[in-house]
């Protein structure tokens, strides 16, 4: 099949790549492995919450701190795509979710501090209005909203980590549980059970008069954090009804696994570029570029029955970690699947971590050189295939995981290769 | 220790089980359109990957809930790890059925063929049957298939004897060979005269070699030997075809199961040679496009028009062909309609108990359809053209037939 | 005077320990046991759970083979809930593996283990995943898997029905004594660091590779030799029945399915210390190298993890070494010996052993006592109490009922969903006051113990921590903190394919989406009421790394 610009991937990298070649006027194919694993991370967009894997001190302003962090670090791979990159994939993001329906905020000017499923703190720099409420940085009494059976989000556990943190005094934080008819203790139910009950408007009722009971009793001034079920597709729908039948601020919390907040970014916007006429290739796993005279002629795709090559002008490989399969893992090598360069090779497997998962991992920052265009640099420096742009994890140095820059690097990355796949 | 014998483990690159790959990272339930719609489902991530672990007991298949499953596949699509979540819950539900044995409605939903065959010989009769109240309230009670749910109309003439009857065109550029599929040969000819009359246009000859039910009824009615023998006799058959001839299916599912399932769910031998030559018709029409042998010379057609991508057309990993070559045709205009499983998933609508869990995920399509206002909505698939017509009240069609109408076929 | 006073004071947690302190309390003696971490925290919880035909001893080691026969078979009365009984294949698959056949067979055939020569054919019928290296297969039926777990804690709550006490993270400072008699224990409380005594009129000191510990503090000797086996898991079965190598016991010959996986072992090799076992990757990968040798799907399997389990040998002053000692016990009267009246040590032998081992120490102490009832432990099932033994634990893979991924499972929901644990598995034992940790719950559970290795499953047990345990959050979220790098230090050694996927979606879920450590550096900078003990220690470490030792008395 032929294509104009070929994009692999389906994390945020690849949306955006996507997303920025339609709206130059190009047309992309969005072939799609399979829902990011990491889907349920992305809750918010976080573009730099820490300005590396050790600092306890969040970052305040995440686009002076990216900018900073191009500066000490020429390879990272935020210096690569590029601080323009950056900004004009954040603007682009922010647009592609309104014009999709979807209410968000947030800009690189700042970062708010959100509390996580554990209570704590966390800066964040794009996020649903379902979220804003729970901005730390405001200093009304917060109460935790759990529902018994559902052990995904247990606020017992986050009330007390944040008011030891955060607290306002006595009482600041305190947390509730509510009992949700149909869902008791003993019985299996999910986030997803629970999203879709709560479009429901009496069910919705019951919650809300539940919640208002136990909330306020002391004080009307409290704002209420829910676990992340204010509906399943859309949101903000759910969320502002919930809000105005409670009477309260109300603010969501991502919650374990399944996440509806992480389902609901992916979905709307993988939905969007559908409906603006992107074609996707659904469960097609590519892989094997074939290349000459410096350019790839095809990749692979393994559809049903058969291999089916992809030939296009330019190709954005924006896969996005080793989950969604950007590099593979063997007992000793680490390769990628298109150009089967042994990326790095452990006599050892624990070379590749920490002994504590709470340190930077080796692996994770396993992956391509890139040239300044993101194309893959084979040892010399010179690029792999002059049509080949590289967005997310295969980029060496990509480790979002102590700074809390998954989506940053995400925008950047696939921005800015879109950009250069359109100029190849 | 005799390491050089070992193979994988010292290979660079794992090459696990597909079920090893799991990382629970909960995807497959988040699309699921069962788990979405009830919340008496575990998911596929339980039923498939998660409980495998527990199926290499010698004697433990069954896992509750297994019925539930729709065998949409989308769990499958959406996957980041390529889990086969589907074969290891058609599996199982098989094993299960084979220790606690079928319901008759199972044992008759996995014969469609056989059912069929009868429903179109007795073509004027079983239609009125099918449409009669007391007939139905009959069906519901003895065989549990609800009665609201609207039955295929069959016809009397089927696509095989009518493909016999007709003249042979005089030259073809090539020859491909047609997997009409039970669905065109005994209830909607139409669509079959439309393939035959697009690829004759296109100077390819069709032929039709004899063949079964491709199994899929069986297979998700719990009944893998029977869709293993159907199975089987079309593999011998299709692999008895020259080497040059490409088949084409114009049904999704019978494709996806020549395509894949034959090789990998059932492990017919010889379904990997015909898996890699089946082609869905508008996958194949648009690769003639591409190498610039598809005869553009349309009359335009004026129409607003819905497409809606079957669940089993993303297994097949190929995109959307149908809306690349109805975009092609002038006056089309044509808009895709993204929510998801239509929740008739082959039989399970069918079924008595599943009938208004299929209905109620079908809701969200129904509604977007409703609120489209379009002429009509297409689908390569049809039991999902069934189940938007019941659920909206629209008129549906394959798109071959928007295709059909440009090449001037009423 | 002692704070409080008992009969006889069991140290040391493992098989033998649970196995005393029921035997104890079934004749009617009052007991307590005292364990430094968790029960079945140390050698038997690390164990390989290969209930032993006696097969593997038949050769080298015929005594402790003829006490694998009767001990097995008694296990299988009395046990029965902890015991899968797979039967097992001794396979040959080398020109020295056939040469060994013939002293096996007659090994056998002098032990008592019943053992059949079938055809390959017959063999890959009923066991398809046997390699192609297979030349020749022995059934032995008697071999099988012994849930260690389960064992222990099915002996220590037998006990304390009884009224037998348990306190774990205890350990012994040191000893009371009258002139040449042993009155009392002191002891420390990992956690609170409260030191209390125990009166008692005997000690049993069944704390094994920690024996030589344990005796110094009376300055008495007695000669343990830790020697390191290293086991990697499997992520599901891979076989129906057990697999040895048919040979001269060695390195990576035993492949045993234990409930939802598979553990291949296993390594031996002296170690300075009983909680310095290092894991290096030549043993890894000689495990499934060698695993893969009997059986198909070892080396493509999904490895979870691996761990290292110390034998505790008993030094007989012969030359022998690792292997070459014998799996055989010993009871040493330190009355007799050292002159230390009201101090017996159990040292030497295998879990398949545990209760003959239990039986004789008893024997000895309650002689001594004056206690003249035998012992029942032979009789008296382990589960007397069905339904409270069923409260136990709910084991998901084992045969027999309750059969969970059965109809019974119905929409129930679930802590673990790789182990299928529910909430009312894991309920008691937040009540049970030996239970400190989260380790503590997998160990009675299996929670955590599936291919994630407690992803998820460790937020909803820190959960209850506060919401059952009633501790604060930094407290629970320190335990979360420690579960999952616990876990993590036996992952690492397996980190490629899908365990290392699944370490990022580990980080994914706890460092981006929970911000968990940045919670950890805010804790350790404020001021913690920390109600936890230390992680244990030996879970895992290595790797070429230095492994941290701990304090080890000086040696002679």
């Amino acid at each position: 099949m032929k294509a104009d610009v070929a994009v692999v991937g389906s994390g945020l990298a690849a949306l955006i790549a996507t997303r920025s070649l339609q709206k130059a006027g190009r047309k992309p194919l969005l072939i799609w492995p399979g829902l990011s694993s990491l889907y349920f991370v992305y809750a918010t967009v976080d573009v730099l919450g820490y300005s590396d894997a050790t600092s306890h001190q969040p970052v305040e302003r995440p686009g002076t701190a990216v900018a900073a962090l191009i500066a000490d670090h020429p390879d990272h791979p935020y210096a690569r795509a590029g601080l323009d990159a950056l900004r004009d994939g954040v603007a682009l993001l922010m647009e592609w979710l309104e014009e999709a329906g979807f209410r968000w905020q947030g800009s690189l000017d700042h970062n708010l501090l959100l509390p996580t499923a554990i209570g704590t703190p966390k800066p964040s720099c794009l996020y649903p209005q379902s979220m804003a409420a729970g901005d730390l940085g405001r200093d009304e009494p917060i109460v935790l909203c759990g529902v018994e059976g559902y052990e995904d989000f247990v606020p017992e556990l986050a009330a007390s980590n944040l008011s030891r943190s955060w607290g306002r005094g006595d009482q600041s934080v305190r947390a509730i549980r509510v009992s949700l008819p149909g869902f008791e203790p003993g019985k299996m139910f999910t986030s997803i059970d629970l999203a879709r009950s709560l479009e429901n408007e009496a069910f919705r009722g019951e919650v809300v008069e539940q919640i208002r009971d136990k909330a306020a009793p002391h004080s009307d001034h409290v704002r209420v954090g829910v676990p992340a079920v204010l509906g399943l597709t859309h949101d903000t729908d759910v969320y502002q009804r919930f809000q105005s039948e409670l009477g309260h601020p109300v603010f969501e919390i991502p919650t374990l696994p399944p996440s509806v907040l992480g389902l609901r970014l992916f979905d709307r916007l993988r939905k969007h570029l559908q409906e603006t006429g992107v074609e996707i290739i659904w469960a097609a796993q590519a892989h094997a570029a074939e290349l000459s005279d410096g350019r790839c002629r095809r990749i692979h795709l393994k559809s049903a029955g058969r291999e089916q090559p992809i030939e296009a002008g330019a190709y954005v490989l924006a896969l996005e970690d080793m989950v969604d399969g950007a590099l593979r893992a063997g007992v000793h090598a680490v390769v990628d699947p298109f150009f089967h360069q042994s990326l790095a090779h452990h006599v050892v497997p624990t070379e590749r971590t920490d002994e504590s998962l709470f340190k930077p991992q080796p692996f994770a920052s396993i992956g391509y050189g890139v040239t300044d265009r993101l194309q893959p640099a084979a040892g010399d420096g010179n690029p792999l295939a002059r049509n080949v742009f590289l967005a997310g994890g295969a980029i060496a140095g990509y480790d979002p995981v102590g700074t809390k820059s998954r989506g940053g690097l995400a925008i950047a990355t696939g921005y800015r290769a879109a950009k250069e796949a359109m100029a190849a | 220790m005799i390491t050089e014998e070992l193979g994988t483990f010292s290979d660079t690159v794992e090459e696990e089980a597909p079920v090893e790959a799991c990382t629970k990272c909960t995807a497959c339930n988040t699309v699921c359109p069962v788990a979405r719609s009830t919340e008496i489902f575990r998911g596929p991530k339980f039923l498939g990957p998660e409980s495998e672990r527990y199926r290499s007991q010698p004697e433990a298949a069954v896992t509750a809930g297994l019925d539930l499953c729709s065998g949409c596949k989308l769990c499958e699509v959406t996957c980041p790890s390529q889990v086969t979540i589907q074969e290891y819950i058609r599996r199982a539900q098989n094993k299960g059925a084979e220790e606690k044995g079928r319901t008759l409605r199972d044992w008759v939903l996995g014969h469609t063929r056989l059912l069929s065959r009868f429903g179109s010989m007795t073509a004027p009769l079983a239609n009125l049957g099918n449409r009669n109240a007391l007939v139905r309230w009959a069906m519901e009670r003895v065989l549990g298939i609800h009665h609201k749910r609207p039955l295929p109309r069959y016809q009397w003439l089927t696509f095989e004897r009518w493909f016999k009857r007709r003249p042979r065109p005089a030259k073809a550029r090539r020859t491909v060979a047609y997997f009409y599929g039970c669905w065109v040969n005994y209830n909607e000819r139409r669509l079959g005269e439309h393939v035959v009359a697009i690829l004759e246009r296109n100077g390819i000859e069709v032929i039709v070699p004899k063949q079964q039910c491709c199994g899929i009824p069986a297979v998700v009615n719990a009944n893998m030997d029977l869709a293993r023998k159907y199975g089987g006799e079309n593999v011998r058959r299709l692999n008895g075809l020259p080497a040059n001839v490409d088949i084409i299916a114009s049904s999704t599912s019978c494709g996806l199961m020549l395509k894949h399932d034959y090789a990998h769910l059932l492990d017919i031998p010889g379904a990997e040679q015909v898996g890699v030559r089946v082609y869905d018709i508008c996958e194949y029409l648009w690769m003639l496009h591409e190498a610039g042998e598809l005869d553009l010379d349309f009359q335009p057609v004026t129409t607003r028009v819905l497409y809606h991508a079957p669940c089993h057309l993303k297994s097949h990993g190929i995109g959307y062909p149908a809306m690349r070559l109805l975009r092609l045709i002038p006056g089309v205009q044509l808009e895709e309609v993204d929510e998801g499983c239509c929740g008739i998933s082959g039989t399970f609508g069918v079924k008595v108990e599943k009938y208004d869990l299929s209905m109620k995920i079908g809701s969200r399509l129904f509604e977007a359809v409703k609120a489209a206002g379009r002429d009509s909505v297409l689908a390569d698939c049809e039991t999902c053209r069934m189940q938007v017509e019941h659920g909206t009240g629209a008129r549906s069609a394959h798109p071959i037939d928007i295709l059909a109408r440009a090449y001037g076929h009423r | 005077m002692p704070d409080t006073t008992t009969g006889v004071v069991v140290i040391g947690g493992g098989s033998t320990g649970a196995g005393a302190l029921r035997d104890l309390s079934l004749r009617g003696i009052d007991a307590v046991l005292l364990e430094k971490g968790d029960l079945a925290s140390g050698t038997t919880g690390r164990s390989h759970g290969l209930l032993h035909s006696g097969g593997r001893y038949c050769v080298n080691d015929p005594a402790a083979a003829i006490e694998c026969v009767e001990e097995g078979r008694i296990l299988r009365r009395i046990a029965k809930t902890t015991i899968e009984d797979t039967g097992g294949y001794f396979v040959s698959v080398s020109e020295e593996d056939l040469a060994w056949e013939p002293r096996f067979v007659e090994g056998c055939a002098k032990a008592g283990i019943t053992c059949e020569r079938i055809s390959v054919e017959e063999a890959r019928r009923r066991e398809p995943a046997l390699s192609q290296h297979v030349r020749t297969v022995f059934w032995i039926p008697e071999d099988g898997h012994l849930d260690p777990f389960y064992l222990v804690m099915g002996n220590v709550e037998s006990a304390r029905r009884r009224g037998a006490q348990v306190r774990t993270y205890t350990e012994v400072t040191g000893f009371l004594k009258t002139d040449n008699r042993v009155t009392g224990v002191l002891t420390r409380d990992a956690i609170t660091g409260e030191e209390t005594s125990i009166g008692c009129q005997a000690v049993i000191n069944a704390t094994g590779a920690w024996a030589g510990f344990v005796a110094r503090l009376l300055d008495v000797e007695v000669k343990v030799v830790p020697v390191k086996g290293v086991m990697v898991v499997l992520s599901h079965r891979v076989a129906h029945a057990t697999i040895n190598r048919c040979h001269k016991p060695g390195d990576g010959d035993i492949i045993v399915p234990a409930l939802s996986v598979a553990i291949l072992g296993t390594t031996s090799a002296r170690v300075p210390h009983p909680e310095v076992l290092p894991i290096e990757w030549d043993e890894v990968r000689q495990m499934i190298e060698e695993g893969a040798l009997m059986a198909d799907g070892v080396s493509t399997a999904r490895a979870m993890r691996a761990y290292a389990g110390v034998r505790p040998l008993y030094d007989l002053g012969a030359e022998a070494e690792g292997r070459e000692m014998s799996r055989n016990f010993a009871v040493i009267d330190h009355e007799e010996r050292d002159g230390i009246a009201g101090f017996a040590s159990i040292v030497g032998g295998k879990v398949t052993t545990y209760r003959l081992m239990a039986e004789r120490v008893t024997d000895l102490v309650a002689q001594r006592l004056g206690v003249r009832t035998p012992s029942t432990t032979a009789d008296v099932p382990l589960n007397d109490h069905e339904e409270e033994m069923d409260q136990l634990r709910h084991r998901p893979a084992q045969l027999g009922v309750p059969k969970p991924h059965g109809d019974e499972l119905g929409l129930q929901p679930l802590i673990c969903e790789c182990e299928l644990v529910r909430p009312q598995d894991v309920a008691p034992w937040f009540k049970d006051p030996a239970v400190r940790t989260l380790e503590d719950i997998r160990r009675r559970t299996r929670s955590g113990m599936g291919p994630c290795q407690s992803a998820i499953c460790s937020y909803r047990l820190a959960g209850r921590l506060v919401t059952e345990r009633g501790l604060d959050g930094a407290t629970a979220t320190r335990a979360m903190a420690d579960f999952l790098e616990t876990r993590w230090r036996g992952v690492r050694h397996v980190f490629w394919g899908s365990q290392l996927r699944q370490a990022q979606v580990t980080a994914g879920l706890h460092l981006e989406l929970f911000n968990l450590d940045r919670q950890l550096m805010f804790q350790s900078q404020a001021p913690s009421d920390a109600l936890l003990p230390p992680p244990l220690p030996g879970e895992g470490r290595g790797g070429g790394e230095e492994a941290h030792a701990p304090q080890v008395a000086s040696k002679r």
